[in-house]
Order: C-alpha cells, then structure tokens, then sequence
C-alpha cells in the first residue's frame, strides 16, 4: 500500500511537471484545445441535421447522441490528457526510446504514459464536460456516475492504445497500425451500438473495446443498472492487467536503437 | 572484489534483410528473410571499485550493447553479468538506485522545462530526503557550474550546458557506478573540457566507478586509467590507458600555418608531409621515431609560425591498428 501510495504521488509530480512543458508554449495549447472542441462541435452538428429529418437511429435519439459523444470526448480526453504518451508507444518501441525509463527506478509503463500531457485531448476533456450540462441530470447520483464511467472509459482506451502500441514488440514500426486501430475504436465509439450486429458486435464488445467507451456509459447512466455498473469495472480492471501483461512480456523483446531523441 | 563481472554475455539480434529498390521491398513483405546478427560475441571482464574504464570500439563493435545490458535496459542472448550483485536485467529497478546512466544521444532532461524541474522529478524518483537532495543539488551546481543554467528551458541551452546538466542530474542519487556512453557527443572542445573535469573530481572526491564508451581519445586520455578495445562483439585488448599510448597512440597530426608562403625548400626528415598548401603543411609524426618538440624546433626553424595545432589520429585509426596488430598475432585472449 505504502508501495502504491509512492508511485501515485510520483504520477502526480509527473502530471504537475507535464501541465507546465504544456503552459510552456500557452498559445500552441490554447489554440489546439480551442480547435479540437470546434473539430467535435461540427460532428454534433451534422447528427442535429440528421435528426431534424429521423426521429431516432436504433433506439437513440439527439440526447442520447449527446450523451455519446460526451462520454467519448471525456473519455478520450482523460486518457489522453493525463496518460500524453499512450498514442506514441509504438514509436517509443520501435525508436528505442524507452532506455531513458528502463534506466530508472519506477514501473516503467506508468512512468512513459504519465510523462507527457497533451495538449489536442485538452479540447476533448472540455467538450465531454460541457456536453453534460446539455443533457445531463442535475441530481446527486447522476453526475458522480457521469465522471465514473468517464474514467472508465478513460482507463479502456489507455490500455486498447498500449495493448495495440505493443504490436511494435513484435513487428517492429507499427506506429501507422497502431494510430490506425485506436481511430477505429473512437470511430465506432460514437455510433448507436445498435448498428452492428453479429461479429462485428461482438469484436466492438471484445477485440476493439469501443462499446466501453460509449454505448456502455450512456446505458449505465439512464438505467443506472449497478450490474452493468459492475460489469463495466470489471472490464477496466481486466483491460489494466491485460495491458500490464502484454507490455511485460514485450518488454522481453525489446531491442533499443541508435536513434537521436528528445524527451518531452 | 570485483562490482562489475561479465561472463562470456552474448547479445544476438534478427534482423529482416531485404534486397534493394522497389522489388526487394515487396519481395521481403512477401518472403521475409532474416539474418542472425551476433553483436556482442561472449564478452567477459570484471571491473574494481573506483575504477575509470574507457570501453571503445568502432561503430556497431558492441559498446552501447553491452552497457544496455549492464544497465538492464536489454536481455542477453547467453551468458552471465553481476552489477553491484545484482543480476542488471532481473534486477533491474534495484540496480537502478545505485547506478547512474548518460546516453549522450538519448536526453533524460524535460525539453521544455528549466533543468532544476528534472532535478526535482529526480528527488521524487530516487525517493531522496528534501534536505539531502537540496544538499547534494547544491554541491553539483557547484561542481559543474550550473548556476546560471538551472532555471534556463532546456531548450535554450548550448549542448554543452545541457550535456553538463545531464550528467549532475544522473548523480542526484549518488550512484557507485556511473555508465557513460558517448557522453562529449557533438562537443566543442571547451565544453568536453568542463565535462572531463567534473567527472574528474567527481571520481576523485566520491570514488565513483566510471564505464565510459567514446569515439574521442581525448575523453580516454583525460579520465580513464584502463581501456577495453571490442571490436565484432569480442574484446581484442585490455589494459591500461598508458600501454594503449604506448602501444598504439604514437601517431600525431601536426598542422602548421606559417606567418608568410611555405619555404620552397620546406621538407620533414622521419615524418611523413601530408599535405602541402601556400602559408601552411599538414604533417605525420610517428612519435616513437622523432619526437614531437624536436619536429616542431625544426618546423620553426624556417619560417615564423602563426599558428600550430598537434592532433591525435582519430580513434578509428587507432582501433583499426590495434585489430591489424591482434589479427597478425593471432590473439587468442585479449592482451592485459
């Protein structure tokens, strides 16, 4: 416990120290903020167009479609705000820049994910926030579980993006897959779950987790199911162990490199 | 009692091979082929408390290699090491508080933050006391001259000044060892010449154990006492840095501008003239033959000198002998 209460001060110091690389450079990070919150505000705008002509799309309407996209963009947003570095794994494999953290005395994954913040996702964080106040409940309950299964969400598409960064173990640059696959899990993130049937509803629900991160929340929140509430832990704390064991094993294979670096 | 003992490490990589141009690319997507490449070949050596070793080779000999195995960053194919009597790659998070690393080409400092927020991520990283870090941050400030550059982004910093920074954030922690690979990297001669001194007296005053691997003879002179020479992965000499000198670095470069247009009678007896310009000559001194003073009485001798600069050949030519003369011998065991 003693262990553990170390390492989250040190993921504290490690966010602290990636909020102020960001203020470094104040208008680059207010003007990718500002543009990642328009980027997601026209995509709301083409489904308000959608339903002023259908009145709903297996089973959601506007509001729901709100709630979707919120729990995407905070989602998103928390993962890769704080964890700035889980979208660069498989280059940070295949470039042999992990040497730097192997070097020192933390966990080495937790140490690379937390060792930058970014900047774009800052966007994304607010908008998934502000899209509650457009369609939230005021309540007490309705908020908390609003934020829990963001995080949740959160902590699935931190370990989808490392389980996918450590292709690069294997196959060496696999930075073009790896972006790839996590687009893939935000792009069938924000659809009704109510399209895909079959395998492809099956491989949303196993292989590319993007049913977590979106369809799930906006069921827990209107039917506040403390099951499915439960389900939905049980899947974050099993994607965590997933991820630490692929990385682990990877990390047998590592094989470094010559390549100049910079860290940020 | 040795703290450093490697025993017959192996390093082996696979590495895909692909035949040129547009073809080779699709004919090794289709039917990829690879190639086994031993790039450390069964090195063993044991290293003292206190020692400054200087591991050099050419390029792609095995250097960064094995100190990537020492440090624990790579798994060895075969073969065994014991740092500090801790197995690297096993015991890696443990190993890591008592030794310190500088990859010249692979920056720990934040890029965009000012050095003494590194340094501070550091106090939390090695868990030091408050007061102890202060304490030790203080005395390599000092030591490296770092006052004005603490509060400057990296970013804006000269090479130099960062390198400089690099290695007092990697002893923070008071490592035993500190393993540096190709820390002078990009350099100018100043700047190498600040760095030397204050590993210097940081090995003088804390008995700090130096593994130092450089592509600069200066760096080898200026600090270590023994050097290991590996070329292919296997280690083809082992002594001190003075036998090396002796042996192997008895060659100079000697360029001389003169004050007016060369002598037309100008000539070097027991040394060979490089080159020959209008105001200055290039000449190539073995030192075991002539030494360097007497050459350069007799360099003056002909005409006023502006300017004179003496050079060590470099390094590749010094390894590339000392593998001419192994080869020639048949060295079964590394000389020591």
């Amino acid at each position: 416990m003693q262990r553990l209460n170390k390492e989250l001060r040190f993921i504290g110091h490690l966010i602290k120290l990636g909020l102020a690389g960001l203020m470094e450079y104040r208008a680059s990070f207010l003007m990718q903020a500002v543009g990642m919150f328009i980027n997601n505000g026209v995509y709301l705008v083409f489904w308000m167009l959608f339903f002023d002509r259908f009145k709903d799309v297996k089973g959601y309407q506007l509001e729901q479609i709100f709630l979707l996209f919120g729990f995407v963009a905070l989602g998103f947003g928390i993962a890769y705000t704080f964890a700035g570095n889980a979208g660069r794994l498989a280059e940070f494999i295949a470039q042999g820049r992990l040497d730097y953290y192997l070097t020192l005395p933390r966990p080495v994954l937790p140490h690379v994910l937390f060792s930058r913040m970014g900047s774009f996702s800052v966007g994304d964080l607010t908008f998934g926030l502000m899209m509650y106040f457009f369609v939230g409940k005021f309540d007490l309950l309705s908020p908390i579980l609003y934020l829990v299964c963001a995080v949740l969400a959160a902590v699935i598409f931190v370990s989808f993006s490392v389980i996918t960064g450590c292709l690069a173990f294997y196959f060496g640059n696999a930075s073009f897959v790896h972006m790839q696959l996590q687009n893939t899990m935000i792009t069938f993130s924000l659809y009704p779950i109510g399209l895909f049937q079959g395998t492809i509803r099956l491989i949303l629900f196993t292989l590319i987790p993007a049913a977590f991160v979106g369809a799930v929340p906006v069921e827990i929140v209107q039917t506040r199911s403390p099951e499915l509430l439960l389900g939905m832990i049980g899947v974050a704390i099993f994607s965590v162990l997933l991820m630490t064991f692929v990385f682990q094993v990877g990390l047998r294979r590592y094989e470094s490199g010559s390549a100049l670096h910079v860290n940020l | 009692m040795p703290i450093i003992t490697l025993q017959e490490l192996k390093k082996v990589f696979r590495l895909k091979q692909k035949a040129p141009g547009l073809r080779g690319s699709f004919r090794a997507l289709l039917r990829p082929e690879y190639q086994t490449v031993e790039a450390v070949k069964g090195i063993s050596l044991e290293m003292e408390q206190g020692e400054l070793l200087a591991f050099i080779g050419p390029n792609g000999a095995g250097k960064s290699t094995t100190i990537k195995m020492l440090t624990g960053i790579l798994y060895p194919s075969s073969g065994e090491a014991s740092v500090l009597g801790y197995i690297p790659w096993q015991q890696r998070r443990e190993l890591s508080y008592h030794i310190g690393s500088i990859f010249g080409q692979k920056p720990q400092l934040w890029y965009h933050l000012p050095p003494i927020d590194t340094f501070e991520l550091f106090a939390h990283l090695y868990e030091l006391e408050p007061s102890a870090f202060r304490q030790r941050r203080d005395f390599l400030v000092e030591a490296f001259s770092l006052e004005e550059l603490l509060h400057v982004p990296v970013r804006k910093l000269s090479l130099g000044q960062r390198m400089r920074c690099e290695v007092a954030a990697s002893l923070l922690h008071r490592p035993r060892i500190l393993f540096l690979d190709e820390p002078t990297i990009g350099l100018d001669v100043v700047a190498k010449q600040k760095l030397r001194e204050a590993i210097k007296l940081l090995h003088e005053q804390e008995k700090l154990t130096i593994f130092l691997t450089s592509h600069d003879v200066g760096d080898v002179e200026a600090l270590c006492r023994r050097v290991i020479v590996i070329n292919h992965g296997q280690v083809i000499f082992d002594d001190t840095t003075s036998a090396l000198k002796r042996r192997f670095l008895h060659k100079k470069i000697i360029s001389v501008r003169f004050g007016q247009p060369v002598p037309e009678d100008f000539s070097v007896k027991n040394a060979t003239l490089l080159k020959r310009g209008e105001w200055g000559v290039k000449i190539e001194l073995d030192t075991r033959v002539r030494p360097v003073d007497n050459l350069i009485q007799a360099i003056m001798n002909y005409a006023p000198v502006m300017d004179i600069n003496v050079e060590d050949p470099p390094m590749e030519d010094v390894i590339r002998e000392i593998y001419a003369v192994e080869e020639t011998i048949h060295l079964k065991e590394p000389v020591r």
